[in-house]
């Protein structure tokens, strides 16, 4: 009797709220229901006069009503108040967003940075050094005397002096750096060298005049070709996030002595043989060696008193491997549908 | 340089496939560039005797012959195979062909190319009908053999050759080039089959013995020959010079006959890709190719100085109308320094004008070849010579390098003494010119000068074993490192850890303790090195501030939204001139790729331009920037200025606000490092830089400090790029501005109290600007005022609204006070400005 009395109220609010039109009309119909003279409250000033059993029953039954009804008025409050008929606000979330246009890094500047950061992660400091360089510090010093043909290994971009004045060169690698840094301190450390470069050549598809080098140089009591090694498969399993190998071949540069190229397991196919390493599995990456023992004494170091290696390796090889770039001339194209790309 | 595989071999005496001897060539010796297989004559050519010629029936350029390739025993597999019609004749051998050749005869014994077979050149023989008559075969020149470059006639073969044999069992049996990149350092020894065969042998662990094969005559043993002492009656030798040219070894053969070499011979030049010329200049190649020592041969009687002769007391005259005998007159070389403005007319008839400092070989009076690069024009050998004066030196590598690179002549002769040679390998070469012409020309020894003052001798290194194994990082056993080092020539005595190695003069690369190493590591191979980690303690890296600092702004300026282009660091003059820089001294390049790149820049802007004006082409509006240096001579020593250049490109809209476009990317980007609320102040009377537009410019300031320039191009400049659009730029000096940066920011207290904002517009005089009014605020509103911001503006009327922000430290402000202050700053503004504020 009370149970159907309480479910035919909750029928009533349902059928009353549907037509209700604003914030009034929704009060009255609170306080019809709810009110403090409402039925409602009426049977629940009634509970005490009820079997305990009853009571208990009934009160669970009201009591859950009037949660219920309390629910709907106030969603039909929040839907007249705030007046949004969120369903009209559905928008097509497919189309673009407003873009503020982010900017887009040079490749090389990308790569160079991914360098820096695994050296700097092993403890190498970042050295630098200027780009137009003298002779001496380009040449001389690194045991490339005037007329010594290891001067043609590095066609050269030389600029024009008055005589008497000191050759002046655009640096043909970042050696120059090795130099400059020994000079000035004493072993043991750990340098990279990353910076712009020159070298007298016409520019093809795989040849450009201007290009960026990355140097590593450690000089210490005991340095090895053994340690060369684990630094260089170090740095390239980091690079290319995938084991490699590291291949020793013989060389020569007049400014490391045992001197050799270096070559690292396909990073592409993991030395199967692909299109990119010529079906070899090895990728040619660049030169390196154990510093030459006249380097030293050129900066001032007595011969054997120490040890070191340095290494050396052009940044844009690196990033056509890792873009799948084909043409070096691209990046110093300043062609905006090549930079956007990265 | 291309060394003839089947020549090292027999040098060598390795038995290895060419791919294994080039890896190990490449993993323990030097760079193999390339490697190539010389095809070789097919097996389907083979010799066929030519029984009868008939003229074509149906065209004049055409004969129909017949062939006897020998059926039965010889390729019956081949010949079985073969879709031959008339049939009975083919089945004795016999088979029809249309040729277009006619330099053959009837029983011309010719190289016959069946049905079938695929040329070098990748022509496939089938069977065909030529303007009606069939023809089974192919009659080849040497060119389509691959064997050369002639194709003037069918190749006719000895009458020896058997009918039906495979062509290539008589020549062009097929070889393999290896190309191999000698490096400086090795060219001494290397540039020659000798010494990449001592590689090889050294590779394989054996013991290189130097013998000379089958092929050239005959054993021969390189290291143990002996110089005939048979003195030159003939020739005198003398060497001005002993610093420039150490030694001269001149020899004279006599009787001889130029003819074409043998076809060995020649087969060896082609591989290495030398032309072969006739049996004496061949032979001379063929030694520096086999040894690595160019020689010259010369015509006696073209070199010798009659006038010379006639002047000597017992010496006949020579009658004027016959040839003087040779052998009753004295030729001499004379080798001495050219003198200043001589001349000399070379082989290549470039005629060269000398200076002192070249080297010149002469017969006491005319040059006879500049020394060491290349013969004169009238010296050398002709088809009648039948006397020759032989040429083994030794020249000053430094001198033939400088002479050469000036004139830009370049030989393989040059070639090799640029990067210096063994005296003693001279004598090593003579020996077997001498050996070889008399094989080869039929000459005969008249005798030998020799002029050698200070020999050569081995000389010793001390070699630390331990040292060598730390630098190495590996343990080679002290018999391993003997093995090594004696295999390839050297010889070691000493105690167990210090040896004493004796390097042979053809190494003259091991001078020191470290090359020695390196010969060890190299041939122990590098690959059993393993990998060990730095022992040494590491230290934090210590931060390079500037690179750091540079990589930040790329990050910030691509964020906001920037694209970096990189540029090479040259213009050209006409950019210099454009953007108004020229003069502004410059380094200028001694030698430009092209006179686009001319001069090192020091400005960036100049090839922003042309980026900018190249991406308009595929853009509407784009930003981008470089960071990059500049470079200023300065009393000969270079300034380099790490620059930032960054240009806003807007669309093509005359009203284009490009220049506030760009202040606000350089005020964000520096607010990013702490310097907040940048000042510019404007007036035209400056002078601005060409580049620059004169009322769109401004200097960038920061703590007193001039950092840069903000300014919209200069349209006149925009102009000469063919850009419409308005460009703005920024430029700074990052050095500089590294430098003034604030250290730390530091945290002002945020007021607890609420800030009141007011509003006021107003029309500003042309003369006012927008500085002027913000600080006269800031001035009058005192410490209450927080920020003063500009919210609306209509340049064309200069009609401005500003928004001032209000609050105090301490208190709510009253609204009394408000008013109070702005009716202060407005009364303000309106009386020393002159500004008119709208109520």
């Amino acid at each position: 009797m009370l149970e159907q009395k309480i479910n035919d109220i909750k029928k009533q609010v349902a059928q009353a709220i549907s037509k209700i039109k604003n914030s009034q009309e929704l009060f009255d119909l609170e306080k019809r229901f709810l009110g403090r003279k409402s039925e409602f409250t009426d049977i629940l000033k009634g509970l005490k006069d009820l079997s305990q059993e009853d009571r208990k029953k009934i009160g669970e039954l009201a009591n859950r009503t009037k949660n219920e009804i309390a629910g709907i008025i106030l969603s039909k409050k929040q839907e007249l108040s705030g007046a949004v008929d969120l369903g009209k606000e559905k928008i097509d979330v497919t189309l673009p967003g407003y873009r503020k246009g982010i900017g887009h890094l040079n490749p090389i500047t990308t790569v160079q940075n991914e360098i820096m950061d695994i050296f700097t992660s092993m403890g190498f400091e970042v050295a630098d050094g200027p780009e137009v360089e003298t002779e001496f510090y380009n040449f001389d010093a690194l045991n490339i005397p005037a007329d010594h043909p290891a001067r043609d290994m590095q066609d050269t971009f030389w600029l024009k002096q008055k005589s008497g004045e000191e050759g002046l060169v655009l640096r043909t690698h970042t050696s120059n750096v090795q130099i400059r840094y020994m000079s000035a301190h004493k072993p043991p450390f750990r340098i990279i060298a990353p910076g712009k470069t020159f070298r007298h050549e016409a520019t093809d598809a795989k040849h450009e005049h201007t290009f960026y080098q990355f140097e590593a140089l450690v000089v210490d009591k005991n340095i090895s070709v053994a340690n060369f090694k684990f630094i260089a498969k170090t740095f390239f399993e980091k690079f290319f996030g995938r084991e490699l190998n590291i291949r020793l071949r013989p060389s020569f540069f007049p400014f490391t002595e045992p001197s050799f190229e270096f070559d690292i397991s396909c990073a592409i196919c993991g030395g199967k043989g692909c299109s990119t390493c010529g079906h070899s599995g090895w990728l040619e990456i660049g030169g390196a060696g154990m510093v030459n023992q006249k380097v030293f004494e050129a900066v001032g170091y007595k011969r054997n008193e120490y040890q070191g290696f340095a290494w050396g390796f052009g940044i844009p090889r690196l990033a056509m491997l890792k873009y799948k770039i084909d043409d070096n001339r691209h990046f110093h194209s300043g062609d905006l549908r090549f930079v956007k790309q990265f | 340089m291309k060394y003839s595989f089947n020549w090292l071999k027999e040098l060598s005496g390795t038995k290895l496939l060419p791919e294994k001897a080039v890896e190990l060539l490449t993993m323990h010796s030097m760079e193999v560039e390339g490697v190539e297989k010389t095809s070789g004559i097919p097996e389907g050519v083979v010799v066929g005797k030519i029984l009868e010629i008939k003229k074509h029936p149906n065209a004049d350029k055409l004969q129909l012959v017949k062939v006897d390739v020998g059926l039965s025993a010889v390729l019956p597999s081949l010949l079985t195979s073969l879709p031959i019609t008339g049939e009975r004749e083919s089945k004795k051998g016999i088979i029809h062909i249309v040729c277009g050749a006619w330099n053959i005869k009837v029983g011309d014994m010719v190289p016959v190319a069946l049905v079938g077979t695929k040329l070098p050149n990748g022509m496939e023989i089938k069977a065909a009908e030529i303007r009606g008559e069939k023809s089974f075969g192919m009659l080849c020149a040497e060119d389509e053999l691959g064997l050369g470059e002639d194709h003037s006639g069918i190749l006719i073969l000895s009458k020896k050759a058997k009918i039906g044999e495979p062509v290539s069992k008589y020549l062009g049996a097929g070889d393999t080039i290896i190309e191999i990149k000698v490096l400086p350092d090795r060219a001494h020894d290397a540039l020659s089959h000798v010494g990449v065969a001592r590689e090889i042998a050294v590779l394989e662990g054996k013991k290189f013995s130097a013998k000379g094969g089958s092929a050239s005559g005959g054993d021969y043993d390189f290291d143990g020959l002996r110089l005939s002492n048979k003195k030159s009656k003939m020739l005198s030798v003398k060497i001005k010079d002993k610093k420039l040219c150490p030694r001269y070894i001149g020899a004279v053969m006599t009787g001889l006959e130029v003819k074409p070499s043998p076809e060995w011979m020649q087969e060896r030049l082609r591989v290495c890709g030398i032309n072969a010329i006739n049996n004496i200049v061949d032979a001379t190649n063929y030694v520096m190719l086999e040894l690595g020592q160019p020689l010259h041969a010369f015509d006696l009687e073209k070199i010798t100085n009659y006038k010379l002769q006639i002047t000597q007391p017992k010496a006949d005259p020579p009658m004027a109308e016959n040839k003087p005998q040779i052998s009753k007159y004295k030729t001499q070389i004379v080798v001495r320094k050219a003198k200043d403005k001589e001349k000399v007319t070379l082989l290549d008839e470039n005629e060269i004008d000398l200076t002192e400092n070249d080297l010149l070989i002469t017969n006491g009076e005319t040059p006879l070849a500049l020394a060491g690069i290349m013969g004169g024009k009238n010296s050398g050998i002709i088809d009648d010579t039948k006397t020759i004066v032989l040429e083994a030196a030794s020249f000053n590598a430094t001198n033939i390098r400088r002479t050469r690179t000036r004139l830009g002549v370049r030989s393989e002769s040059s070639d090799r003494f640029e990067k210096d040679l063994d005296p003693n390998l001279a004598k090593k070469a003579m020996v077997r010119l001498i050996e070889i012409l008399e094989h080869t020309a039929g000459a005969k020894l008249e005798g030998i000068t020799d002029v050698y003052l200070s020999k050569v001798k081995p000389w010793k290194i001390k070699l630390d074993l331990d040292y060598a194994n730390s630098l190495l990082g590996e343990n080679i056993s002290v018999k391993a490192v003997a093995k090594i080092l004696a295999s390839l020539g050297f010889k070691v005595s000493g105690n167990e850890k210090v040896k004493t190695v004796e390097v042979p003069t053809f190494r003259i690369d091991a001078r020191t303790q470290e090359d020695l190493i390196e010969e060890i590591g190299r041939v122990w191979g590098y690959e059993k090195i393993e990998a060990r980690p730095l022992v040494e303690a590491i230290e934090p890296a210590k931060v390079n501030e500037q690179v750091f600092f540079e990589r930040r702004i790329k990050d910030i300026l691509a964020g906001l939204g920037f694209d970096e282009v990189y540029n090479y660091s040259f213009y050209s003059r006409r950019d210099a001139e454009n953007c108004g820089f020229i003069d502004i001294k410059h380094y200028e390049l001694a030698n430009p790729m092209n006179p686009e790149q001319e001069l090192v820049r020091v400005n960036l802007v100049p090839n922003i331009l042309k980026n900018v004006r190249e991406n308009l082409k595929h853009f509407e509006k784009f930003n981008i920037f470089e960071i990059g240096r500049v470079y200023y001579p300065d009393n000969n020593k270079v300034e380099e200025k790490r620059t930032l250049a960054m240009a806003a490109v807007l669309n093509n809209d005359k009203n284009a606000d490009a220049f506030y476009d760009i202040k606000g990317v350089l005020e964000d980007l520096l607010e990013n490092f702490g310097v907040a609320g940048g000042r510019a102040t404007s007036t035209m009377d400056v002078p601005r830089p060409r580049l620059a537009h004169p009322g769109r410019c401004a200097e960038i300031t920061i703590g007193g400090e001039n950092i840069g320039m903000i300014a919209e191009i200069n349209p006149r400049v925009l102009a000469q790029y063919k850009i419409k659009n308005r460009v703005a730029m920024v430029e700074l000096d990052l050095k500089k501005l590294l430098k003034v940066l604030p250290k730390e920011k530091t945290y002002q207290p945020i007021s607890k109290f609420p800030i009141v904002s007011r509003d006021i517009s107003m029309v500003v005089p042309s003369a006012v600007a927008y500085a002027e009014i913000k600080n006269l605020i800031e001035k009058t509103g005192g410490d209450l005022i927080k920020n003063v911001e500009l919210f609306d503006r209509f340049e064309a009327k200069r009609s401005l609204a500003i928004r001032i922000f209000m609050s105090a430290q301490d208190r709510t402000l009253e609204s009394t006070e408000v008013d109070a202050v702005m009716n202060k700053i407005v009364s303000k503004l309106e009386n020393n400005l002159k500004v008119e504020v709208r109520r």
